[in-house]
């Protein structure tokens, strides 16, 4: 299980030297702190799908003594500890170019990886390869783009579900936010799992 | 346990193609060569072998064990050598090495790198840099480095070179004095299997046809050749299929016996080359 998370380094090796500037721009871009935690976040685990899309790394992977169970489980795990990694160097680099972020940030740039990660990670092994990239990239814009508009909007137009979440204290909405985030990304790695556990490759 | 793989009834249907309840048992310590024409279902059932495919109907086996328990085990014994090359192109040898390696319990560094110098293999190049001859060697030395017992590979000598197609076969030769390991290769290509088959399964249209030592199919195979006069819808009847020519026909049977009852010395009897029998049962009754 170790060796499949480790090998998004090994096939990333080169790609990972540009993701220290790639962080790097972001932080000096002045982007939303939560916003750079959100990217780089995104890099490795979507990385790795680029090169897993490919049918015969599907071929080697099961050939290997790995279970279909354990290869979607790497997946998951991985994005999730890619995380914490991608939290402490966006954090330093913030840090170095003394940006202020709070801890805030990091919540929301981290629940919504994991949110875009469990609406995204099956996708990979339901479309067919080749167009799985521009997919999940029109889907990221997409999101980007409408979904602060939609929220703004639901904000002003449905009072009735504004009046419901702010008659939560801060600490339950929150909390309430953080088990919603991680039964979807759980419930995504069970689909994910059933998925993948029909292919034929 | 005499058969390393067993596949019992199985059926796996595809759109226009559909392997219908196929038994067929590898036995351990031989090579077992696969032969069929293309499409015949070679892969299909190499596939399912290796658990790529799952069968719709029926149990596969190896080394006694069932997937849905032993999948790990079972896998950990098989080194795999697949037509194409599916390890990752833009990696070295080096990095595949770092991938492939730590996922057997058993794989040999030693061992792996005696194969790369043996086969003089760079470590460091991408492998979409490699022809397909080296492509083939690094996929072999990968499958061989983690003292497998069983090798399943699906046309390894496809697109080789005759001069490395025969060194490939050298090689498995070898590697067969380790009376444990059992090879199990599909090809088209019958002539390798004249070479190092013990075995010969013949698959066409998803149905096993035979599944036989060599020198069994040597003895129950044969070409016949005679005179048009001598056909008729009875005689007919001894033979797999017939080619006929205005100079005379030529037939493939698999009773040799009741031709020589038939025709006694009136037809020519002679070997039939794995080829042979390819070709003709092209044609053949489906058997009852």
């Amino acid at each position: 299980m170790f060796n499949l998370i480790r090998r998004d380094v090994i096939l990333q090796k080169k790609m990972l030297l540009t993701y220290l500037p790639f962080i790097l721009f972001f932080v000096m871009m002045d982007s939303h702190p939560a916003m750079t935690f959100l990217i780089a976040s995104i890099f490795i685990p979507f990385n790795a799908f680029a090169y897993d899309e490919k049918a015969e790394t599907n071929i080697l992977l099961n050939s290997l003594p790995y279970t279909r169970v354990e290869i979607i489980a790497s997946r998951y795990i991985g994005a999730i500890v890619y995380m914490v990694v991608a939290i402490g160097l966006a954090s330093l680099s913030l840090y170095a170019f003394s940006q202020p972020f709070s801890m805030m940030d990091i919540a929301i740039g981290n629940s919504l990886f994991l949110l875009f990660a469990a609406f995204t990670f099956p996708l990979f092994y339901i479309i067919k390869p080749g167009h799985i990239f521009s997919v999940v990239l029109i889907s990221f814009l997409l999101l980007a783009a409408v979904g602060p508009q939609v929220v703004i909007f639901l904000a002003e137009h449905l009072t009735v579900i504004t009046n419901f979440i702010a008659s939560f204290s801060v600490p339950a909405l929150y909390t309430g936010a953080a088990v919603i985030v991680m039964t979807l990304y759980a419930i995504s790695w069970i689909v994910t799992t059933i998925i993948y556990q029909k292919k034929a490759f | 346990m005499e058969n390393v793989v067993e596949l019992n009834n199985v059926t796996k249907n595809f759109k226009g193609f559909s392997i219908k309840n196929m038994d067929l048992q590898v036995k351990q310590g031989f090579v077992t060569g696969f032969i069929g024409a293309n499409g015949a279902g070679k892969s299909t059932a190499i596939k399912m072998m290796m658990k790529l495919l799952q069968p719709d109907s029926g149990e596969v086996k190896l080394f006694g064990l069932d997937y849905q328990t032993h999948e790990k085990v079972i896998k950990e014994h098989i080194g795999f050598v697949y037509d194409g090359n599916v390890f990752y192109e833009g990696l070295n040898l080096k990095d595949i090495k770092r991938i492939v390696g730590p996922a057997y319990k058993r794989w040999d560094d030693t061992l792996f790198y005696q194969y790369i110098e043996q086969f003089e293999l760079p470590l460091n190049k991408a492998i979409k840099t490699f022809s397909k001859g080296m492509q083939m060697k690094a996929s072999l030395a990968i499958a061989l480095s983690h003292h497998a017992e069983l090798i399943i590979m699906d046309e390894p000598t496809a697109g080789l070179d005759p001069i490395f197609r025969r060194e490939l076969l050298d090689l498995l030769q070898e590697l067969m004095i380790d009376g444990n390991r059992t090879i199990f290769f599909s090809t088209h290509i019958t002539t390798d299997l004249d070479r190092i088959s013990d075995y010969i399964a013949f698959i066409q249209n998803g149905e096993l046809i035979f599944n036989q030592s060599i020198h069994d199919v040597a003895e129950n195979y044969a070409l016949v050749k005679g005179g048009m006069d001598l056909l008729d819808r009875d005689t007919e009847k001894a033979f797999v299929h017939v080619h006929r020519a205005p100079t005379g026909f030529e037939a493939l049977t698999d009773n040799i016996k009741e031709v020589k009852n038939i025709f006694g010395e009136s037809v020519v009897i002679e070997q039939a080359s794995l080829e042979n029998i390819m070709y003709y049962s092209k044609g053949r009754k489906s058997y009852v």
